[in-house]
């Protein structure tokens, strides 16, 4: 596939009390990013077990990224941190499984980085596009 | 009047048919209710008939067939298909069969690879064209046998345990279902938990473990907990049998034994990820993956069949 022509298909887990807030705001700021991002609600960046992102990756997707509030922010107090103790084991899971660890991100938006999150799914969907289509890429 | 019974190996060592005389006195209570029909390990029968005379496969029916390791190559899909079609019930016995085993770790590599690794860059033998004459033909991986047909009774274990054979034999002649429980093999260990490492790094297999032997459990650590790996989390219980003597603890096998999991009988529920939970559980008590040898392997010893090894993609 010609890079020019590639969409990615990046699916972007947001907490739902920070970062999807974050992700509402940019969109009634009329703040553009591109479409390549599909956004899942979730209630705490703590709960999104490596397994679903392994599953989201080698499933279709492109790229994953959970988004969840600042440390210090979570409204379930530590389940941030516990996103956090994960990523390291997720990305050298990439790597078992002969994917770049790029593809996968873990990200702090708050409810008022509107703007910053816009940025954050324009700058990955570049990075993404560079990378060219995930092996177990299904479309 | 007897049960008739089928036995095939297929890509095995012979472990699990070493397990089946390994029942011992129990098996001369049960033989009176079985009748071999077909047991290419003890007895001479041969798919073509005794003089090659027929022109297709064909092995005697049974009530219950079982089968011994992964598939390989065509013969032994075709044999896998024929057991289907001649035994009412068909059993699956030990790792290499329910999970691809040991001999699926190759399923990280495609054939090609395989067979120009074995024979033309082995440094210990001389270099040689691949035969191809007169033996079957290798399929692109291991595969279970529950990839290839369907299975009734699984009895998992590398090598599965005699005491384990006898009772899923029981409750076939009883006509009770035989099912391990969707429990792991640390929900069954008597080991002392404190939820986090001891400290320090992962060791290697052979380092000495801190264990008491003799003493009560409650005085031996967690050997996960002690930095050796112990794949008892993602591992399905079963192993520590389901009966103990009176005054006995259940133990897991390899526990008993002062030794670790090694994830023989395989993840606890079908869809299971265990590498990616295993990876979890080590990071979630404080130890480091990264310093684990070989990951991908290790963590899927006995389970690379069913697409959970495969050959890693090619990166652009
Ligand atoms: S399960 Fe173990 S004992 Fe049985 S054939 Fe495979 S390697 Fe041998
Ligand atoms: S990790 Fe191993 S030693 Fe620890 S509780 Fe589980 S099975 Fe027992
Ligand atoms: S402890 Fe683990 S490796 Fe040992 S027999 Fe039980 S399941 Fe298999
Ligand atoms: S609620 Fe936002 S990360 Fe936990």
């Amino acid at each position: 596939m010609p890079e020019d022509s590639f969409e990615p298909l990046i699916i972007t887990f947001c907490c739902n009390w920070c970062s999807y807030a974050g992700a509402d705001l940019a969109g009634t700021s009329r703040i553009q990013y591109p479409a390549s991002i599909r956004i899942i609600r979730v209630m705490c960046s703590g709960m999104v077990h490596p397994n679903v992102v392994i599953d989201t990756l080698t499933k279709g997707a492109d790229a994953v990224i959970i988004c969840g509030c600042h440390p210090g922010d979570c409204h379930y107090l530590e389940g941030n941190l516990k996103a956090e103790m994960r990523r390291e084991g997720i990305e050298l899971l990439l790597d078992d499984l002969g994917l770049e660890q790029e593809r996968f991100r873990l990200e702090w938006v708050s409810a008022s980085e509107g703007q910053k999150f816009a940025a954050l799914m324009t700058e990955m969907t570049d990075k993404v596009k560079a990378l060219g289509p995930s092996p177990y890429s299904t479309s | 009047m007897a049960v008739r019974v089928a036995e095939e190996w297929l890509n095995i060592c012979g472990g699990c048919e070493v397990s089946i005389l390994d029942i011992g006195d129990q098996l001369l209570d049960i033989l009176p209710a079985l009748e071999f029909v077909h047991m290419p390990v003890l007895m001479d029968s041969k798919y073509y008939g005794q003089l090659g005379e027929r022109d297709h496969m064909e092995i005697p029916e049974a009530d219950v067939g079982i089968i011994s390791g992964g598939i390989r190559n065509d013969e032994e899909k075709k044999i896998a298909e024929e057991m289907r079609k001649k035994c009412k019930t068909l059993i699956t016995l030990g790792s290499c069969a329910c999970f691809g085993g040991i001999p699926a770790m190759a399923n990280m590599w495609s054939v090609d690879e395989l067979t120009d690794k074995v024979y033309r860059h082995c440094s210990t033998t001389e270099s040689a064209a691949t035969p191809t004459e007169n033996i079957p033909g290798l399929l692109d991986r291991v595969y279970a046998v529950d990839e290839v047909v369907d299975v009734d009774v699984t009895i998992p274990g590398c090598p599965p345990s005699p005491d384990m054979i006898v009772e899923a034999l029981t409750c076939l002649l009883e006509g009770k279902p035989f099912i391990l429980p969707e429990k792991s093999v640390c929900d069954e260990c008597p080991a002392k938990r404190e939820k986090k490492a001891a400290g320090g790094d992962i060791k290697r297999p052979l380092q000495p473990l801190d264990i008491k032997v003799g003493e009560p459990w409650e005085n031996t650590r967690c050997f996960m907990e002690q930095g050796v790996l112990c794949i008892g989390p993602v591992t399905r219980a079963g192993c520590s049998g389901t009966t103990v003597e009176e005054g006995e603890e259940k133990v897991p096998r390899c526990i008993k034994g002062y030794m670790p999991c090694r994830g023989c009988f395989g993840p606890i529920r079908k869809g299971a990820n265990p590498l990616v939970d295993m990876v979890s559980s080590i990071s979630s008590i404080g130890l480091d993956v990264k310093q684990v040898v070989d990951r991908r392997a290790l963590l899927n010893r006995y389970i690379g069949g069913q697409n959970r090894l495969k050959p890693l993609p090619v990166r652009n």
